[in-house]
């Protein structure tokens, strides 16, 4: 007996959606960090972290992380 | 209809001069109050669920409204600032700094300066809106949008 349509249907789109979430997780396994600077043309400009600028960056990116501290509660 | 032209012509004439006059050309006239950035601040807080902290700051880098200790934003936040403006040949714009522990953003508008330390994967673009919008806010002496 072939399976409803809307059987089809919702299947084709959870397979989707496990596509897309497989492809999240292998971007958050797999993203460096990064420090990114934007001018006001428009233009931006990426910083390896070891470069002079870009282990500035990240080390004064720590810093405020630091005073920032976590998240607070609901 | 010739009337009508003609005064519409006029109309424009006269409140387009009066749109010019209110624009600000990249630094805020008003001093900022420390409540207006408070609220502001708390508004970015209340629009963004990843945030852990941020600061506003005027155009002596001084704090205008922090999360926790003031003396601590303002220095963090100037050699922050200082290391992405010396990086390049002209002062940034925003920049988004992601580490390990967490990401930093940092947007500039109207000689304010607004700096947000998130949780890691925070949904950039939003959050760097919501930024520029209370700066914008800010810069044009606006009521807190609550």
């Amino acid at each position: 007996m072939p399976p409803k349509p809307h059987r089809v249907l919702l299947d084709r789109v959870s397979a989707y959606a496990d596509e897309a979430a497989a492809y999240v997780r292998r971007r958050r396994v797999a993203r460096k960090p990064f420090a990114r600077l934007y001018y006001p043309e428009g233009r931006a400009a990426d910083h390896a972290a070891d470069s002079r600028a870009g282990a500035e960056l990240f080390v004064a990116a720590g810093r405020l992380i630091e005073v920032a501290g976590k998240r607070p509660k609901p | 209809m010739q009337i009508a032209t003609t005064v519409i012509q006029e109309a424009r004439a006269r409140d387009t001069l009066g749109i010019l006059a209110e624009m600000t050309d990249g630094e805020t006239d008003a001093a900022v109050s420390a409540d207006s950035a408070a609220g502001a601040l708390a508004y970015l807080t209340e629009m963004s669920p990843d945030l852990r902290g941020g600061a506003i700051l005027d155009s002596e880098g001084a704090v205008l409204a922090a999360s926790g200790r003031p003396e601590r934003w303002r220095e963090d936040a100037a050699a922050l600032l200082a290391a992405a403006d010396g990086a390049g040949d002209e002062p940034v714009e925003q920049l988004h700094v992601a580490t390990e522990q967490g990401e930093v953003f940092a947007t500039r508008h109207g000689g304010l300066t607004a700096l947000a330390v998130t949780d890691r994967f925070a949904l950039a673009s939003l959050l760097l809106f919501d930024m520029r919008a209370i700066l914008h806010d800010l810069a044009r002496g606006a009521p807190n949008a609550t």
